[in-house]
């Protein structure tokens, strides 16, 4: 047993000496959230860790610190989606951070699993003006905020003023129609045997089936008020946008496009930097890309085109929220912290520093005329302000969760070419009513 | 030692010649001689370089990324070899995050857990090999079942169960679970344990040693393939872990390196030079473990086939 002992007593000291470690010790008093100066700490995840990012809301926090003297928010990085997976158990266990940036579709369904706390006792009724409605609107549960719109975006569409000149269009007058943008993208094909040195436009780059969808109905499969008791999934409308995505695909090539998509997918590679693709549909934020990848593109930014004259240039949007987690420790201190976050100064530093999209109206408006932006960046950040104005979200209703998975097995069928538009748009249709019907 | 052949015992010596004879008038396939047989080694061998260059070439593509520009990642159309050598992501891969405290948390944790699979596994193992007592069998298949529960079934009651125990955002709930054994591991080491004659350990035991000793000084040194087998499988597990550490970890200062990768990949873009040169950083380890201890790395794969 001698031998015994060393092993055992080496084992035993380190043991012990880790234990001094950071990561060794316990917390056992239910986490008391006051630091040495007796501030309330706030903890707030967010997924924003990149090199680009990082630093401005590190910034954002800073300064909310540094605004007054009764908290202190401290914020943590986790990874981008799973951090939505670390919160749900951190939920279930009762110690969630006190502020967490969220899917802004999801809130309502998170507010009726009462994983997010009710926010309408924070705030009065001019509250919500700040924020662009269709946001609002999307974080309600039977008419309470569970989460405060915090960035947004929307789609607009992309071109090569260079393309468009060689081509013979004129580069100030952009397809403002579908049917105009079949022409375009006709004209600005450059053939070469079966492939192509330059491909004028493909609708499924850049966005799904569903935001062309949205596009042509003007509001999404719920209607207008998100309400399951209408679900319009197969229409005449749908069927016929299906079958015109489709036609793209069968006059380009399942070769050409299979290849563009891998390169456009994987964000490795984008054929729209290089010239071979002369229209895209993206986020603004795309805008951040050309000027890094691709600074001598000259291109120009429009709206999405709309289904027929006068329907509207409907586009398509989603967003992330800052909410409190049900179970937070002090929901007042996080509360304030959230208000800050989503107020017109934070938002503004953030819209413009990050060039993205916030929720904020006045901060957003204000963004698109900061001078810290470039001439082409003011451009494509003035888009995006008006395309917010036709942008709708689809949040999902509380009685479909995830309804998109039942939606889009059949709308790919639909595209291998084993079923028509009229039979992937009914079984979708059966297959959303089932899931309203089981969570009714 | 090589095999005798076991007719010699039966077989006269004119048999035997007559038999060798007719083996070497007829060479089997991979005796052929001269020329042939060096076409066929070099036609095996190009095979087998063509194969080896097939499953290194993501190994390459991950290479020639993490030194490309971002600019050049995004050309089109891709190129195979880097335009120019940008030695620099690595080091700027590196400073993206606390990368040395998040080597350093991932070696303690890496550490740790190898220590407790070998030890506690082998413990267990040694138990069910080798030691008699009621209800063995039941015990064992109750051992056996945990592994047919996903880990995903049992990740919030766990989760739950260590933040009662206040270890989250501390290691405890990535390596105390290691010290209390595995199913696939206890079997893993039973079916070696197996193999040692009863006769041994009942010798220890007549000599006085207890069970305990007889693990320590038998069962562990004749068991090493298996160790190994399992302390390699238990290594990549750790360090390759990427959920445990999400969930448990609160504080940034205890991340480790899986966690630290993720900076690289955000909701639009990803820095993909920067995160194949932290990718194969991090990967170099393993890589190496893989070196060096390849035979038990096979052995293993063996081992844990069932078809030793």
């Amino acid at each position: 047993m001698k031998k015994l002992r060393m092993p055992l007593l080496v084992l035993t000291s380190t043991t012990l000496m880790l234990s001094a470690c950071a990561g060794f010790q316990t917390n056992n008093s239910s986490e008391e959230e006051t630091n040495e100066e007796g501030k309330t700490v706030v903890d707030f995840w967010s997924f924003w860790g990149s090199e680009l990012r990082r630093p401005v809301i590190d910034k954002i926090v800073a300064d909310f610190n540094a605004s007054q003297d009764e908290i202190e928010v401290k914020h943590t990085y986790s990874p981008w989606g799973d951090i939505w997976t670390k919160e749900l158990a951190a939920i279930a266990a009762g110690n969630p951070p006190d502020v967490v940036i969220n899917d802004i579709n999801a809130t309502a369904i998170r507010g009726k699993e009462n994983q997010a706390m009710n926010l309408s006792e924070f705030m009065d009724d001019s509250f919500s003006e700040k924020f662009y409605p269709e946001l609002w609107n999307a974080t309600l549960y039977e008419g309470d905020s569970y989460g405060i719109p915090f960035n947004t975006d929307t789609r607009v569409l992309f071109y090569n003023t260079d393309a468009f000149e060689e081509a013979g269009l004129d580069p100030e007058d952009p397809p403002s129609t579908w049917a105009e943008l079949e022409e375009y993208a006709a004209k600005l094909d450059v053939k070469n045997g079966d492939d192509y040195d330059r491909l004028g436009f493909y609708p499924l780059w850049g966005v799904g089936y569903d935001v062309w969808l949205l596009n042509a109905n003007g509001e999404n499969y719920f209607g207008e008020d998100n309400n399951v008791d209408n679900v319009n999934i197969n229409t005449e409308t749908n069927a016929e946008v299906l079958n015109w995505l489709k036609s793209w695909r069968d006059r380009i090539g399942e070769d050409v496009v299979n290849s563009y998509q891998a390169q456009i997918d994987s964000q490795q590679g984008n054929p729209f930097f290089s010239g071979d693709l002369a229209m895209l549909v993206q986020q603004p934020t795309f805008y951040t890309q050309i000027s890094e990848y691709a600074e001598d593109l000259n291109f120009g930014v429009a709206p999405l085109p709309e289904y027929e004259p006068g329907n509207g240039h409907t586009s398509w949007g989603g967003g992330f929220v800052a909410e409190i987690p049900e179970g937070s420790s002090d929901p007042e201190a996080a509360w304030a912290f959230i208000e800050y976050l989503t107020g017109a100064e934070a938002q503004e530093y953030w819209a413009v520093q990050n060039f993205d999209n916030v929720a904020n109206i006045e901060a957003a408006e204000a963004a698109a005329e900061n001078d810290e932006l470039s001439e082409e960046g003011q451009m494509v950040y003035q888009m995006a302000v008006e395309s917010m104005e036709n942008t709708l979200l689809t949040p999902a209703p509380v009685e479909a969760p995830g309804f998109y998975n039942y939606i889009n097995p059949h709308v790919d069928e639909f595209f291998l070419g084993s079923m028509t538009a009229e039979e992937a748009l009914a079984q979708a249709q059966a297959d959303v009513e089932d899931l309203i019907q089981k969570n009714q | 030692m090589a095999k005798t052949d076991d007719r010699s015992d039966y077989l006269t010596d004119a048999e035997q010649a007559e038999s060798r004879s007719a083996l070497n008038t007829k060479p089997r396939y991979w005796e052929h001689r001269g020329n042939r047989n060096n076409m066929w080694r070099l036609f095996n061998f190009v095979l087998l370089a063509a194969g080896s260059l097939l499953i290194l070439s993501p190994l390459w593509w991950m290479f020639a990324t993490s030194l490309k520009t971002m600019g050049e990642v995004m050309s089109y159309p891709p190129s195979f070899f880097p335009e120019s050598w940008e030695w620099t992501n690595y080091i700027r891969a590196w400073q993206a995050a606390p990368f040395t405290t998040y080597t350093i948390n991932t070696i303690t944790i890496t550490t740790l857990v190898v220590i407790g699979s070998v030890l506690a596994n082998s413990f267990i193992a040694y138990g069910f090999a080798k030691i008699p007592f009621r209800g063995k069998g039941i015990w064992f298949a109750i051992v056996l079942s945990t592994m047919m529960i996903p880990g995903f079934v049992t990740l919030i009651p766990q989760y739950v169960l260590f933040a009662n125990l206040g270890w989250v955002n501390t290691y405890y709930p990535l390596i105390v679970p290691h010290f209390f054994g595995s199913a696939f591991y206890i079997f893993l080491l039973r079916q070696f344990y197996m193999t040692i004659p009863t006769e041994l350990i009942e010798a220890a035991k007549i000599e006085g040693a207890s069970h305990f000793y007889i693990w320590w000084k038998i069962g562990l040194p004749l068991t090493k393939p298996a160790l190994a087998t399992v302390a390699i499988f238990s290594f990549n597990g750790a360090w390759n872990d990427f959920l445990g550490p999400l969930l448990y970890l609160n504080d940034e200062n205890l991340y480790t390196l899986q966690l630290g990768l993720a900076v690289f990949k955000g909701q639009l873009s990803t820095q993909w030079n920067y995160l194949m040169a932290g990718s194969l950083l991090v990967l170099l380890p393993v890589i190496l473990l893989f070196f060096f201890f390849q035979k038990y790395f096979i052995q293993g794969i063996n081992l844990s086939s069932g078809g030793k």
